[in-house]
């Protein structure tokens, strides 16, 4: 059984400084932090350009080819809306360290993208989602299924789709919390590998509540099947939490040292 | 509907590690003699194992076959390559042990230093009972044969400081970490030694050993979890060579011991100490071993026919 | 064929009506492939589907049998490729050659041999269970009267019967048919009368074929013919492609899940070698993987002894470790004033610590209660080894009637347990010994020399 699959979200628009080191090509705040993620043992980095209507074409090449130079041991997750940004992005890519995983596919317009994955051998995250989040775990399997359907016809191995069942806040969606894990357990009996951003869990928390809010669903997300996630992987707690579920799943045999790996 | 001849591809490799000047140990990404699924690495090699005194409590079998020589290691060893071209030589200093001869560390490394000038073939180390004494023996033999890529057999949970920091890094010789059929402590050793500063690619394990019959499911299941980590898994901290002190288990069990007066049902004695030898040695191989260390010649004959057929 | 989950999940009316109990097709199909439900919980499924599917769901290795009476074996239905996932359960079977163009001598050499290796370790009768005989002569009555010979000479052994003739394997499968013995020897062009045969007498029927590809093809006819009680051989006759066989057939059996190679499998390491350590050598590989019959020239107690203590081990189950009976064991020439030592029931311990005393040449006593089959610490921390287990068995095995001594040498990993213990058998001295049984020797001889004095 292969060990938890961790992949760094901290390269994402959203964050200003990021935002604005894409705009303006700047490498040095991009690569401050992958090294930062990298260290603290990320496997995949995800690299979140948005939309990037205008440059994607030209934007991500370049931020996954400056990525791979620096980090040619670690392999990416290309997040986008834009198919000719995520193509070119493809086409540059270097598999030494891995296949790149597409962020992400849906059951409703961005289905397309498993087509993407299976013509370039790609990974891709399936979100069990249509039209904004799931309203139950019918749903969720519901879409699981469809997007199955078009990998078969596709030709792409599920066993290169993470399926992402949608993490959701605590703060507001208390309830739904039980649902998602039941999601992943379903999923996961199905014989499919599975994702989801921790993130969206602790979202609007306060700050020193986040980290402990992520680690706690993750462990329980773990036991329900979960075998990666999107994460900060700066989260000491968490990142210690995923060692040592490693461990009580016998994906990695222990030692006294097992956290120092 | 035709056959599919199955497969298994690992991510992992053992790593390859060179002892003396050219032995090659290791570099396999298969299960042992898996040649149908990929490269298996060098072949295992077979090293003779003597000793710094004469052997007294050996059977005498072989003591009829050593005991000319086996007074002066040198000869004893120049009489086994002779006789038997093996890939290395063990030198056992059971002279050091505290309860015998207790032999200073000094006298141990003059041993060493004298068969190092006289022999070429590369050494494998092995100390005495006494961990303690092992530590401060294993520090003075490495320091008067600094840079021969020796491996010296072994670093143990109570003194895996001293004998890491001499053999494996001021000394520039190779470090084996012992622990006995506990796969937890095996991963934990590796890791402490690596983070003393010893080099992997300086490094080689022994994960215990036993002679068949005598509880050697433990060792067949703890070298495969270790070898299906390494491979499968790909888990770095177990991705060394392992070697087996073969000849150190099965010849002092009642099968070997037991002369044909104690048991006279059970036939020739010397027979029988070759079979346990033989079968152990071809047991540890079939799970993962790269090294094997033997005693009796004929074993020696055997287990090269096994490894050279398994590998044609 | 195995189907995996998408394989059936193609199969199914995809109603996700959950009438199966599972909130979709996929889901149940997923289920099914990992044998965690039936194929009969889905109402609405193609009869073709559903014969498909129950093919696909049977163990993915046959458990087949061959013998008479108490010596009936078991060989195949394993479940795993190594011990530590879960088991191996049916443990080979040692198998002797004759030839019926053997000499006589040759012949009794062999009888004898296989009459005198008969011994009991941990619990386990030892001895070669199964006489192989390859008809080499083509002479019927030579074949059958050899086999006769053998059969009434050692009255443990069930024959293996070898000929690709048919008409040979007939006359001796009738002869024998009371032994339960094995027939081996079908093969591309016989193989229809040879199940004839089998089918008739009940019997397991090895089948050859040149390589595996041949003998995968051949094995599907034979299961279409009906026949499924079957013993594998695909050629190999050097260690290499022997081992190669043994490997990718069991392989294709567990984890490619096709059942064409489900079956046990022989390893003929007689003709791999004349050599009898090089045999030693070849059938210690194919005890561990993955033979379930091996085949050797001869087998005198050189050869036994690493071979049988080997295959115990191995086939013992991880979750249940072996224990030795309980009693006391006399080491040496122990008489009524040596030592007496006690220690645990687990067989690994006693061995180790009964190796040291015999080591040591110290005539001596161990008495073994009924410790639970665990480690001296393990058992002591889960009570049971502790006073009363140990005053119990000096009490069953009436040591105070048999030894003058009344000193009692305990692990010095229990040192704890001595003031209990004299509380509980009075007039005894308990004498705490070594936390390490390889410091015996050393502790013994103080021992004595200290009681002398």
């Amino acid at each position: 059984m292969a060990r938890f699959l961790t992949i760094g979200e901290r390269i994402h628009v959203i964050s200003p400084v990021i935002r604005k080191a894409l705009q303006e090509r700047d490498p040095k705040p991009i690569i401050d932090r992958a090294r930062e993620q990298v260290e603290a043992g990320a496997h995949y980095l995800d690299v979140n350009i948005g939309p990037a209507d205008r440059d994607g074409e030209e934007l991500m090449p370049w931020v996954v080819k400056l990525l791979q130079q620096e980090f040619p041991n670690t392999p990416l997750c290309l997040d986008t809306a834009n198919t000719k940004a995520l193509e070119a992005g493809i086409k540059v890519y270097d598999r030494k360290a891995g296949k790149p995983i597409i962020n992400s596919a849906d059951a409703g317009s961005r289905i397309g993208m498993i087509d993407l994955a299976a013509q370039y051998d790609a990974m891709v995250i399936g979100l069990c989602a249509k039209e904004g989040i799931p309203r139950d775990n019918d749903e969720r399997i519901q879409y699981c299924t469809e997007i199955l359907d078009r990998a078969m016809s596709a030709g792409l191995d599920p066993e290169n789709i993470l399926f992402d069942p949608l993490f959701v806040v605590v703060k507001g969606m208390q309830d739904k919390q039980q649902e998602v894990l039941e999601a992943l357990r379903q999923i996961t009996e199905m014989g499919f590998k599975t994702t989801g951003g921790l993130s969206n869990v602790s979202n609007g928390c306060p700050k020193e509540l986040r980290g402990l809010i992520e680690a706690t669903f993750c462990a329980m997300a773990i036991q329900c099947g979960l075998t990666s996630a999107i994460i900060n992987p700066c989260n000491k707690m968490l990142m210690d939490i995923i060692k040592t579920a490693d461990v009580i799943k016998g994906r990695n045999l222990y030692c006294d040292s097992y956290l120092e790996l | 509907m035709p056959y599919k001849k199955p497969s298994q591809k690992f991510g992992g490799k053992i790593r390859e590690v060179t002892i003396g000047s050219g032995l090659k140990l290791g570099g396999e990404s298969t299960l042992p003699f898996y040649s149908f699924d990929g490269d298996t690495g060098a072949k295992p090699a077979i090293g003779m194992e003597i000793w710094d005194i004469f052997p007294e409590s050996w059977p005498q079998s072989l003591k009829n076959i050593f005991g000319e020589y086996a007074h002066d290691p040198v000869k004893w060893a120049k009489y086994c390559i002779e006789k038997s071209n093996p890939d290395f030589i063990c030198i056992k200093l059971e002279g050091a042990s505290p309860e015998g001869n207790n032999k200073s560390p000094e006298e141990c490394a003059a041993v060493v230093k004298r068969l190092a000038d006289e022999i070429t073939l590369p050494l494998v180390i092995a100390g005495c009972d006494s961990d303690e004494k092992n530590a401060s023996v294993f520090t003075k033999v490495a320091e008067a044969v600094p840079d021969k890529n020796y491996v010296f057999l072994s670093a143990v949970e109570a003194n895996y400081k001293e004998v890491g920091a001499a053999a494996g890094m001021a000394y520039g010789n190779i470090v084996s970490a012992e622990s006995s059929v506990d796969l937890n402590l095996a991963k934990q050793l590796n890791i402490l030694i690596t983070q003393l500063g010893v080099k992997p690619e300086r490094m080689v394990m022994n994960p215990g050993c036993s002679a068949v019959g005598y509880g050697f499911e433990y060792v067949v299941t703890t070298m495969d979890r270790i070898r299906l980590a390494a491979l499968d898994q790909n888990d770095v901290t177990l991705q060394m060579p392992i070697i087996s002190p073969v000849s150190f288990e099965t010849w002092k069990v009642k099968e070997s011991a037991a002369t044909e007066n104690d048991m006279p049902e059970w036939g020739n004695q010397e027979a029988r100490g070759i079979a346990m030898e033989v079968a152990t040695a071809a047991g540890v191989l079939a799970t993962g071993s790269n090294a094997v260390i033997l005693r009796h010649p004929r074993s020696v004959e055997v287990i090269r026919n096994f490894i050279e057929e398994l590998t044609a | 064929m195995a189907l995996n989950g998408m394989e059936i999940y193609k199969m199914l009316p995809k109603k996700n009506c959950k009438e199966c109990g599972f909130p979709t097709c996929l889901a149940f199909a997923m289920k099914l492939a990992q044998g965690g439900t039936q194929a009969e919980k889905c109402p609405y499924m193609s009869d073709d589907a559903r014969a498909k599917l129950e093919e696909a769901t049977a163990p993915l290795m046959k458990t087949v049998k061959f013998g008479t009476g108490d010596r009936i074996y078991s060989l195949g239905g394993e479940t795993v490729l190594f011990r530590h996932e879960k088991t191996f359960v049916n443990k080979p079977r040692f198998a002797v050659m004759f030839d019926d163009g053997m000499n006589e001598d040759e012949v009794t050499k062999k009888i004898n041999n296989i009459n005198s290796v008969n011994y009991t370790r941990i619990s386990e009768e030892m001895f070669v269970e199964i006489a192989a005989f390859r008809c080499s002569t083509g002479d019927k009555q030579k074949f059958i009267s050899l086999i006769k010979k053998v059969v009434q000479s050692c009255s443990k052994v069930i024959p293996m019967i070898i000929t690709e003739d048919t008409e040979i394997a007939s006359a001796a499968a009738e002869e024998f048919s009371s032994l339960g013995p094995i027939l081996y020897g079908a093969n591309e062009q016989n193989y229809e009368t040879m199940v004839s045969i089998a089918k008739k007498y009940n019997l397991l029927l090895g089948v050859k074929a040149p390589d595996q590809a041949n003998l995968y093809d051949l094995v599907q006819k034979i299961q279409n013919s009906g026949y499924r009680e079957l013993l594998l051989d695909a050629g190999g006759r050097n260690l290499k492609t022997a081992f190669d066989d043994v490997v990718n057939m069991r392989r294709t059996a567990l984890l490619s899940q096709d059942r064409t190679f489900g079956y046990p499998s022989v390893a003929f390491v007689c003709d791999m070698t004349k050599d009898k350590m090089m045999e030693v050598a070849m059938a210690t590989l194919f005890v561990e993987k993955y033979a379930s019959i091996i085949v050797l020239n001869d087998m005198d107690y050189s050869m036994a002894l690493p071979l049988f203590a080997l295959r115990q081990n191995i086939y013992t189950d991880p979750q249940r470790p072996m224990r030795i009976e309980q009693g006391i064991y006399r080491i040496g020439q122990a008489d009524e004033k040596s030592p007496l030592l006690v220690t645990v029931d687990f067989a690994l311990t006693y061995f180790i610590v009964s190796g040291e005393v015999e080591r040591s040449k110290v005539p001596a006593w161990i008495l073994i209660p009924d410790a639970g089959g665990y480690s001296v610490l393990t058992a002591w921390a889960s009570g049971k080894f502790n006073a009363k287990s140990i005053a119990k068995a000096i009490k069953d095995f009436e040591v105070e009637g048999k030894l003058k001594t009344r000193e009692l040498i305990i692990p010095g990993k229990v040192a704890v347990l001595k003031s209990d213990i004299e509380d509980e058998l009075s007039g005894w001295k308990v004498i705490v010994g070594t936390r390490e049984a390889a410091a015996l020797p050393a502790f013994l001889k103080d021992y004595l020399q200290e009681r002398a004095s």
